[in-house]
């Protein structure tokens, strides 16, 4: 009988993902991740309510379940990369980071060094002998957040739910009684929880006043407190009031300086040809050619013609995208596939 | 709640809602039912009315009792966090309980030095339902006091016990145990959550944690909880009033429940003292077993038991209680807190006993598979 390990949150998705495995006569074995948080003395821990739900889900379905502890990997490969990609003036995605190297890499390893001969997560996605396919839930789809796995990684990987919709994984949830049935999707960064990832970061960089500066005009508009906490396209936060809205267009982390317009046809907000670095193929190296991208989660898939260049891959659409952000990902697809893809230069 | 209890409350959310310090009539009459309503909690525990601090639970209790002294404190190390980290912020000796989660009254002793303020001990601990010697203790202080007296030293020492969990089964009479503060909780007595109090001796000198309009005397502002301190006294009448029998009864429910298991499952290890120990109280550990898994296991079959702690499971860290009396880590993950109540009678403690040995052996047959 296979050995599966299945990363269960507490919700709802994963927690049918082990109920469908135990169906399929996989032997299961659920596993919560311990990923890091910050500890706030005194208070009372904002995952033990996720890692009980886990576990009362796994002994409704009468399996093994573990805790892996990730906390100090997760904090060095995870939260010290978003921190860092913010101090360079970049916006990066932890998610993405997350599954390269917690739960595809780290979570993978520990698995099967513990005896499993697979791995299930919850997500959105399809896996056919190592390629990654578009979920069937195509406003569901996590394919994006996938794109820096490994081949080899998905060949020992499940993911049961790649076949449904959310409201179908709601519905056979609830047929099923799990306990996690009704339960909310979390929402945003996990770590980051509740605060939001402005205060999250102001704990670990200086607030740093800086000029709010008009790219066409050069006029200094007002102040901000640290150009770190600014994202390309971003309009409110933006302490320079009245009139027309205005959105960033750049930044200067060395002057820290943030650059505004309230021209929403202004070029840096709209990208013909971007430019991605650290490019990942999930199998083979694609050749050049016209394939399908997706500039963020959700985003329309649209055409773009895939170059190499010496210090990258370079995308040229046939339409403009907005607010294409620098250490945002580009995930390239040709058709259902997900080939791989990069960080935007 | 006991429906009771809840039936005297009603009125006090809705007709009878005006504020105490209102000066019109039917405000007054709020006003005089709710000092009828610590009359009554002050009968049941033996004191004087106006010694008596309604608080918004034990916790607070604590506080006020701890905030009363600057100098050195002693307590043990099972006592709740709320005693032990009210008592961080003194400076303090921890003595260690005995393996039944007794405090010897010795330690206590030895731990007493010439600048010790305050004595903290439970009356009855939370997790093991073990009894303290409070009178004993109690008679300790009252000695250190006079050795004191006659060597002019004027630093007060006072005895505070937190009898929260002991209220139900234990008399808490404040001169028959002689201690010096007593914190009481409604929560642990079918009340309502949220209301507590802390009695202090005349001679006890407390000092306000809450400050603003002066009420309770001063030492604890803000509006009066009408309607909890009228639940928490018709609880605590109730308590008193059935406390024999209800004791009497549950004591043989619990011995016959532990009984079975023991039977069932000789390796089971009970905590607690055999003898000194609360009623209702059950601390069973089954050794190897995952108790949460237990805790989730019997709640889909309509029993519900904790584990080692709430508080201490929440945290996803080992109980310190039962780190303090030398529990082995595999018995110690595997161990349930059992507790009986108004509701427990012959018929649903058989029925549960059967419900957690089935579960228990299921347990242990699927981890030995």
């Amino acid at each position: 009988m296979t050995k599966v390990y299945v990363g269960m949150s507490g919700g709802v998705d994963s927690s049918l993902t082990a109920a469908l495995l135990v169906e399929r006569g996989y032997d299961v074995t659920g596993v919560y991740m311990k990923n890091w948080t910050q500890d706030m003395p005194g208070m009372r821990c904002p995952w033990a309510d996720d890692l009980a739900d886990a576990k009362r889900v796994a002994v409704q379905l009468g399996i093994d379940f573990k805790v892996f502890d990730f906390e100090n990997d997760y904090k060095q490969k995870v939260v010290d990369y978003m921190i860092d990609e913010y101090r360079n003036g970049r916006t990066p995605n932890p998610d993405i980071m997350c599954n390269q190297e917690v739960k595809f890499k780290l979570f993978l390893d520990t698995a099967l060094e513990d005896g499993a001969d697979m791995i299930a997560t919850g997500h959105y996605a399809k896996v056919k002998d190592g390629v990654l396919l578009q979920a069937a839930d195509t406003n569901k789809d996590q394919t994006y957040f996938l794109y820096r796995v490994t081949g080899e990684a998905l060949t020992k990987t499940l993911f049961p739910l790649g076949d449904f919709t959310k409201p179908e994984v709601r519905e056979m949830a609830m047929q099923r009684g799990l306990y996690t049935a009704a339960k909310k999707d979390s929402q945003g960064i996990c770590f980051v929880g509740k605060i939001g990832i402005r205060e999250f970061l102001s704990q670990y960089v200086d607030q740093k006043p800086g000029s709010v500066i008009d790219k066409n005009t050069g006029k200094v508009l007002g102040q901000h407190d640290g150009a770190i906490f600014y994202t390309l396209g971003q309009r409110h936060g933006l302490d320079v009031g009245g009139g027309l809205p205005y959105y960033v267009v750049g930044k200067d982390m060395d002057k820290n300086e943030v650059y505004v317009t309230t021209d929403l046809n202004d070029g840096a907000l709209w990208k013909t040809d971007i430019k991605l670095s650290n490019v990942h193929w999930i199998n083979n190296t694609p050749a050049a050619g016209n394939y399908q991208i997706r500039v963020r989660h959700r985003a329309k898939l649209v055409q773009a013609d895939l170059s190499y260049e010496a210090d990258g891959v370079r995308l040229k659409l046939a339409n403009t995208e907005r607010a294409v952000t620098p250490g945002q990902s580009v995930v390239i697809y040709d058709d259902a596939v997900c080939l791989g893809g990069g960080i935007v230069i | 709640m006991d429906g009771r209890v809840l039936a005297v409350m009603e009125p006090y959310f809705s007709n009878y809602f005006y504020n105490p310090s209102s000066p019109y009539a039917p405000a007054v009459t709020v006003r005089r039912r709710y000092e009828e309503a610590k009359h009554s909690l002050a009968k049941n525990i033996g004191s004087k009315p106006d010694e008596i601090v309604i608080t918004a639970g034990a916790t607070e209790s604590i506080n006020l009792a701890f905030g009363a002294v600057s100098g050195h404190v002693v307590t043990a190390n099972i006592e709740h966090h709320a005693v032990l980290s009210a008592a961080n912020s003194h400076d303090n000796t921890i003595v260690s309980a005995d393996l039944h989660g007794l405090i010897a009254v010795e330690l206590i002793k030895a731990a007493i030095r010439p600048d010790t303020q305050l004595v903290s001990i439970a009356l009855a601990n939370n997790e093991l339902g073990t009894i303290q010697p409070i009178r004993e203790i109690a008679h300790l202080i009252k000695q250190e006091r006079q050795t004191r007296l006659l060597a002019g030293n004027q630093t007060p020492i006072y005895l505070h016990t937190d009898a929260s969990q002991g209220v139900g089964q234990i008399d808490c009479n404040v001169a028959r145990l002689g201690v010096d503060m007593m914190t009481l909780n409604a929560g642990k007595i079918y009340g309502p959550k949220q209301v507590g109090l802390l009695w202090a001796a005349s001679h006890v000198k407390l000092v306000p944690q809450i400050v603003g309009g002066g009420q309770e005397r001063g030492l604890r502002s803000g509006t009066e909880n009408v309607a909890g301190t009228i639940g928490f006294a018709k609880a605590l009448d109730l308590a008193s009033e059935h406390r024999k029998y209800e004791s009497d009864r549950l004591q043989k429910l619990r011995d016959d429940l532990q009984t079975k298991l023991t039977d069932t499952f000789p390796e089971a290890v009970v905590s607690g003292h055999p003898k000194h120990r609360l009623a209702g109280h059950l601390h069973i550990s089954f050794p190897n077993i995952d108790a949460e898994r237990m805790v989730f296991v019997l709640e889909a079959r309509g029993v519900l038991v904790a584990t080692g702690s709430a508080c201490a499971a929440n945290k996803g860290t080992r109980s310190h209680v039962l780190t303090a009396i030398g529990l082995s880590d595999e018995v110690a993950d595997g161990s349930l807190r059992l507790t009986l109540g108004h509701l427990s009678d012959e018929e649903n403690i058989n029925q549960a006993s059967q419900i957690i040995i089935e579960e228990v052996k299921r347990e242990y047959a699927r981890t030995n598979r």
